[in-house]
Formats: C-alpha cells, sequence, structure tokens
C-alpha cells in the first residue's frame, strides 16, 4: 500500500504542468479503425486538457519497440507522464520492460495483457512492472457474437438451402495470436452453439486484409458450395469475402450474406444498402476512455477500485437507424461533440463506475 | 648405337601404363556412373519421401486454412530443393501453384502426390505434381566422373613419373654406362673393370647380374687371349727349332755332320778378312782319302759312306772344339781351317790328322777297313784371297798324293 503511495505520488511529480500522454499506435496512420481511435483521443485530450502524441508504428512489430526507446531516449523533462500502447502480438512484455527501465508509467488499451504459453508471464500490473498501472480491453467477444447472432437471423430470415438442416457458416477471422482477434472468434462460436440450427464449416484468418479475405473467399465458396453465410473479422475482411461473392457472379445481401466489425464509413455504407447484413463497433473508443481513466487517476482517482484490467463492453451492433446516426454525428471523424468530462470521474465526484458502452455516444 | 628406331624403355613402359590407366578409368568411369546414377535416383526417391512426409502435411494444412502464401512458400520449397525441378500444385478448388522450370512439365515422367486434408478425412484438397531436377543427375555424374579422370590423371602422372625416374636411374643410366664401357673396350683395356655409379644396395638385381656377365665375359675373353699367346710362342718356338734345323742342315754335310761348301764360302772369307786385319796366322788342310773309290767298289757305298763318317769323326777328335772347323769338300775330299795357326803347328796338326786317319775302321758289320789319307797344308799369305789359300792347299794336297799318298805335304 506504501508502495502504491509512492507510485502515485510519483506520478502526480508534474501537477503544475499539463498532463502528456504518448499513444504508441500499432496501425498504420491512415487506417480508418486506427485513425478513429486516435481522433477519439485526441477530443477525449481537448476535452481533458491532455498534452497527447500519437506515434504510428504502421502495422510493423519492430517498429513498437523502436518508437518505445525513441521515447525513452528523450531527455527525463520530455518524456509523457503516460504512455500508451496496445498488446498486439505480444509486444508488451518487452515494452513494459522499456518502461519499467525508464520509470514512466504505461498504460495497455484496446490489448491487454495476454500470457503466451512458453514465456514468462508478465504477472498483474503495479506487480513486476510497477509501473504498468493496468489496462481497458473493450469486450471483443460481443463484437463476434453480436454480429454472428445478427447474421444467422438473417440467414434464417432468408430461407437459407441447409445441410442436414444445418445453416452452413464460414468465418474468416483476423490472426491467430491476438486476444481480441481470438475472442471475437469466440462469440462467433458461442452465437452458433446457442442457434443450435446453423453449422460452423470452417474458420480461416486472412489476418485482416481484405485481398487475402478476398482470396481465401474465394477458395472457401469453391471447397463449400452450398454456404451461404460468412462471418468476418473485421469489415475489411468482410468486403474482401464480398468481392469474392461477386466475381462469382453473386449480389451479397441477395444470395448470400456477410457481417463485419468496425465503424468505417465504407462498412456503414455497406450496412445501409444491405450488401453487409450485420456490423457490429465503436471499440475504437477504447483509447478516449483510456485518457479518462488515466485522467482520473493522475487526480487522485485510482481505477483499481474497479480492477486493475478493464474488460468492458465497447461493441454497438448497428442497424440502419445507429448506423445514419453515426455517420450523421462522426462521419467526419469528429468528436468534439462529445464532451468527454462528463464520463470523468474527476469531474463527476458520485460517478462509482465507469460505463465505456459506445451506444450512449450515439 | 644410336639408331633411329632408338626407343627408351621408360617410352614403352610410360605409354603401356597410360594405356592401361586410360582403360582403368574408363572402366571405372562407367562402375562409377552407374553407381552415382542410382544414388541420384536414390536421392530423388529421399527427397519424394521427404517431401511427403514433410512438405505434404504442411501443404494440406496452408491449403486447408487458405494460407495462400504459405502455400506459395511451400512450393517454393519444395522446387528449392536441388533434385526437384519442377512443382505444380493443383488445388482441387481450381487454383494452381507452380514453381521452377515449366518446360520441365513435358519433358519429365511426373510424380503425382495426393494431398490429404489435415484430419485426413474427406476428399484430397489437391494434388501436387513434381518434376525432378536433370541437371543434377548430370551435374553429379560430371563431378564423379570429372574425380575419376583427375584422379586417375594424378596418378598416372605419378607412377609415370615414379616409372621414368626409377627406370632412368636404376636401369637407363647403369645400362648406358655399360653401352659406353662395351664401346670403350680394346684389348688393351680388357681386363679394365666395368664401374658402375650405383648408390650402395642391400639386393642385386639384374643390372647386377649383367655387370657381372660382362665381368665373366671379360675374364673369359682374358683367358682365351692369354692361351692364344702361349700357342703363339709354342708354335714361334718350334719354328725357330725347325728354321734352325733347317740352318744347320744347309751349312752341314748330311753324311758326315761336317759343314758343307756353302758355309766354306760364306765363311771362310771372313776368316781371312779377320786374319788380315789383325794380321793373325790362319792355316788351310786339304785332306783327301787314298784310295776311297775301290772301298767303295768293294765294301759297297754303305760301307764306304760309313768310312767317310768315320774319317770326319777322326778329323774332328783331333781338333780344337770352337776353334778349328771341317769342311766336306766333296766325295772323301775334306777342307780344315786352323785360325790362329801358322804353317809349323798347321803341318802338326795334318800329321796328328793323318795319323788319327790311318788306323783301321771297323764297320758296323764288323769287317776292318785299312784307310789313309793325303793332307796338304797352306798358310794364309798376306793379301791373299780364298781361291788362292785353297789352291795352294790342294796342290799340297796333289804333291802329297804324288809323293806316294799316306803323308802330309806343305
Amino acid at each position: 500500500m506504501r508502495r502504491m503511495l509512492a507510485l502515485l505520488l510519483c506520478c502526480f511529480s508534474l501537477p503544475a504542468m499539463a498532463l502528456s500522454v504518448t499513444f504508441i499506435n500499432p496501425g498504420k496512420h491512415d487506417e480508418v479503425f486506427w485513425l478513429t481511435a486516435t481522433r477519439a483521443m485526441q477530443a477525449a485530450a481537448d476535452d481533458l486538457g491532455i498534452r497527447l502524441q500519437v506515434l504510428y508504428a504502421e502495422r510493423e512489430h519492430p517498429r513498437v519497440l523502436a518508437l518505445a526507446q525513441q521515447i525513452i531516449a528523450q531527455p527525463a523533462a520530455q518524456r509523457p507522464d503516460y504512455v500508451v500502447f496496445s498488446n498486439d502480438y505480444g509486444t508488451a512484455p518487452e515494452l513494459l520492460r522499456l518502461f519499467e527501465a525508464a520509470g514512466i508509467c504505461s498504460f495497455m488499451a484496446f490489448s491487454g495483457r495476454d500470457d503466451q504459453p512458453g514465456q514468462p508471464a508478465i504477472g498483474l500490473p503495479r506487480m513486476n512492472f510497477r509501473h504498468w498501472l493496468g489496462s481497458l480491453e473493450p469486450r471483443a467477444e460481443d463484437a463476434g457474437y453480436l454480429t454472428a447472432r445478427a447474421l444467422i437471423e438473417r440467414g434464417r430470415r432468408a430461407g437459407l438451402p441447409r445441410i442436414n438442416g444445418k445453416l452452413p457458416l464460414l468465418a474468416i477471422g483476423g490472426d491467430r495470436s491476438t486476444p481480441s482477434s481470438l475472442r471475437r472468434s469466440e462469440g462467433l462460436r458461442r452465437a452458433v452453439s446457442e442457434a443450435g440450427d446453423v453449422v460452423l464449416l470452417q474458420e480461416v484468418h486472412a489476418g485482416w486484409s481484405q485481398q487475402r479475405a478476398q482470396e481465401q473467399g474465394d477458395w472457401l465458396f469453391r471447397r463449400y458450395p452450398q454456404a451461404r453465410l460468412l462471418w468476418a473479422g473485421n469489415d475489411l475482411m468482410a468486403f474482401g469475402a464480398m468481392d469474392a461473392w461477386r466475381r462469382r457472379g453473386g449480389t451479397p445481401g441477395k444470395d448470400a450474406f456477410f457481417s463485419g466489425i468496425n465503424t468505417s464509413a465504407q462498412a456503414m455504407a455497406a450496412l445501409r444498402d444491405d450488401s453487409l447484413s450485420a456490423l457490429a463497433g465503436g471499440h475504437f473508443i477504447a483509447g478516449a476512455w483510456s485518457l479518462v481513466v488515466l485522467y482520473d487517476f493522475h487526480h487522485g482517482h485510482d481505477f483499481a477500485d474497479e480492477g486493475l484490467e478493464l474488460v468492458r463492453p465497447m461493441f454497438t451492433l448497428f442497424d440502419d437507424r445507429s448506423a445514419a446516426r453515426f455517420m450523421q454525428h462522426y462521419g467526419k471523424l469528429d468528436f468534439s461533440r462529445v464532451d468527454f468530462r462528463r464520463y470523468s470521474k474527476q469531474h463527476n465526484p458520485r460517478l462509482r463506475r465507469y460505463n465505456f458502452d459506445f451506444r450512449q455516444l450515439l | 648405337m644410336k639408331t633411329a628406331n632408338y626407343r627408351p624403355l621408360a617410352h614403352v613402359l610410360i605409354r603401356r601404363i597410360v594405356l592401361l590407366a586410360t582403360a582403368c578409368a574408363l572402366l571405372l568411369s562407367v562402375v562409377q556412373g552407374v553407381l552415382t546414377y542410382r544414388q541420384v535416383q536414390q536421392r530423388f526417391e529421399a527427397t519424394l519421401q521427404d517431401i511427403v512426409s514433410s512438405n505434404l502435411p504442411m501443404l494440406s494444412v496452408g491449403i486447408w486454412d487458405i494460407e495462400t502464401e504459405a502455400v506459395r512458400r511451400q512450393v517454393e520449397t519444395i522446387v528449392a530443393k536441388p533434385e526437384i525441378g519442377y512443382a505444380r500444385l493443383n488445388v482441387a478448388t481450381g487454383q494452381v501453384f507452380e514453381a521452377g522450370d515449366a518446360a520441365l512439365l513435358r519433358a519429365q515422367p511426373l510424380r503425382r502426390f495426393e494431398i490429404p486434408p489435415p484430419n485426413n478425412r474427406g476428399e484430397p484438397l489437391g494434388t501436387l505434381l513434381i518434376a525432378v531436377q536433370p541437371a543434377l543427375l548430370y551435374q553429379a555424374l560430371t563431378q564423379a566422373l570429372l574425380a575419376v579422370f583427375i584422379g586417375y590423371l594424378l596418378l598416372t602422372l605419378l607412377i609415370c613419373s615414379l616409372v621414368a625416374y626409377v627406370l632412368r636411374r636404376e636401369v637407363e643410366r647403369p645400362l648406358r654406362g655399360m653401352a659406353d664401357f662395351a664401346s670403350r673396350l680394346a684389348p688393351s683395356s680388357l681386363t679394365a673393370p666395368l664401374q658402375l655409379s650405383r648408390p650402395a644396395r642391400p639386393h642385386h638385381d639384374e643390372i647386377d647380374l649383367v655387370a657381372h656377365g660382362f665381368a665373366t665375359l671379360q675374364a673369359a675373353i682374358s683367358r682365351h687371349i692369354d692361351t692364344l699367346d702361349q700357342q703363339v710362342e709354342e708354335r714361334t718356338r718350334q719354328l725357330d727349332a725347325a728354321l734352325s734345323d733347317i740352318r744347320e742342315l744347309s751349312i752341314r754335310d748330311g753324311l758326315t755332320g761336317c759343314y758343307n761348301r756353302a758355309l766354306l764360302s760364306e765363311r771362310l772369307p771372313s776368316e781371312l778378312e779377320r786374319a788380315q786385319r789383325y794380321r793373325r796366322p790362319l792355316a788351310v788342310v786339304f785332306c783327301d782319302a787314298d784310295h776311297f773309290k775301290p772301298v767303295n767298289d768293294r765294301f759297297g757305298h754303305l760301307a764306304g759312306d760309313e768310312v767317310l763318317r768315320a774319317i770326319a769323326q777322326r778329323i774332328s777328335s783331333q781338333l780344337r772344339q770352337d776353334i778349328d772347323w771341317v769342311v766336306r769338300f766333296g766325295g772323301e775330299e775334306f777342307v780344315i781351317v786352323l785360325p790362329e795357326t801358322d804353317l809349323a803347328a798347321a803341318l802338326v796338326t795334318a800329321e796328328r790328322l793323318r795319323a788319327a786317319i790311318s788306323t783301321s775302321v771297323i764297320l758296323a758289320d764288323g769287317r776292318t777297313v785299312q784307310i789313309t789319307a793325303s793332307l796338304g797344308v797352306a798358310a794364309f799369305q798376306s793379301g791373299e784371297d780364298v781361291e788362292s789359300l785353297l789352291n795352294r792347299a790342294d796342290t799340297q794336297l796333289y804333291l802329297a798324293k804324288q809323293g806316294g799318298r799316306n803323308r802330309v805335304m806343305g
């Protein structure tokens, strides 16, 4: 307890100056999801008076470490108070070691702790790595589950042909290692098993790439000519599979149905023109919520009482109306209409538990 | 000895060795070629097995999971094996992956592998066609044969150098030495031993045998020449003896053993010359047997000869050995030459001769013949020639005959 107080004191050491946060963005600077996440974070930072710096790793894992070293190499005065990063491709242990050695407080957003078998466990926040404050993850399983359930429902409504009384379903997942990817698939499987009249023929992994998804979609449609339902781990992969289907002469939304995840304008448009049958998203907001949490922590409202590793529902299943609203409000990736101070414990002393659901922002 | 046909032994040997080595190399090349061919075939089979055991499962998983990049990499991995020239993957869903030299698709017999699904249930996911890399076989063959040929080339070079060296050192040089020695061999130097500058060695070899044969030959020839010399010497001695006999015959009278007239005319002048030069006395006695013809008639010619011999013997016995000498002048007539003898002494000698002759002669058959002789003596007078001296002695003989025979006149 004493130790924790000392840690808190260390983080409060510069109260006079503006709070500074650096976000190591694992994605590409022009990638819709990560751009949206960054814009939302910037809006939150503006509301909370946080100095935010965003560094893009451009989806190259080694670059994440290089960026971390770049942060550490700065003079102590110019170092950020907090570093936010996403544990993509298991880069967390090395990042935590680097920041611990430099004495920089860190926080994981989007992807949290994911102990890989065969590697030393990094332990819980504030244990082995005292400067690792905690993590905030969207409950990824929701995304898989919500979209799968909606997709199955659409299939049932369309009266698709069945094999042995079951609707054949295909899945294109992201990758085999990222926890959020695995959890989305878990959600899919839960939805399938709950449905009872659906059989998951095969799940392949396209690495989040539209092009690979198109290729795999082509293979899958040839391999399973009866399948008319395809679940995808994100919007791009859904588009890839839809491309493949179109090339085979089909019309997505008419003779085959697709689901995706994310809130890109393209995905919203596809949902509205019915080529995409189910879409969930909103978890890009995890970055902005992380800033709220860190802001409160910085001002003495530790989130420890809600848990150091926060996994919260953020995904929203979009329908026509919510999609229209999303495009209307955030179509230009402008989140300034949201006042993030409203969700801060510092500014709302009566707030006891954070609500991170995206739906409240629509 | 060096002729147009000359060809050193080393050349013959080296030529044979090269021929043999070439034959061996060819034979071994065939064997090596067959072995290499089998080896490469086994390598191909092993590689195909390897592909079946390691690449096919990966391909199966890659196709099943539709990891096209992984599938492409697997196909490339297969073709990256040096034994594989071309690989083509026909996926059941229609996709095709290929790598390597597509020309081999037609040229080579293709190996076909069905790709089972990862759980081994259901339809094959595709077919893998593999063509082996023929260049590998040629390469392996080339390498193997090159190794054989280079090996044999080196070995042959080594053996030939060794043969040339050994032949030169052990055979050619000694033989040349012997040839030179033999060509220089002359009667005078026949016994000179053959010197070969060869290092000392514990064993004898053919060269030593030849050298020994040389020595034996030299000794035999030498012995043979020695024997010839002895024979020549013997013959020469015999010839000398014969010549001496002939000479003796030419100056002696065959019947009496006295000198003959030829000798008298040859030797008397030199006696006269000496007497003249040194003013020494010299006397000549003419002696003729009295009434010798009746002796012949009465006792026969053989008895006559016997008597003549007796007369000659009696004359010789009365003379000084090696100073005085007797010549049978003809028939029963003798000339006695008395060097260093003046007239008086010659007369005494003549008288002694007359006395010696006039004793009776007992013939071989026991009969007795009484004989006498007349003698004429002449002493050399300064400036006198042979004929004159002899004439004067002959004149004294005539006088002795006239005077009644059996007497000395001078």
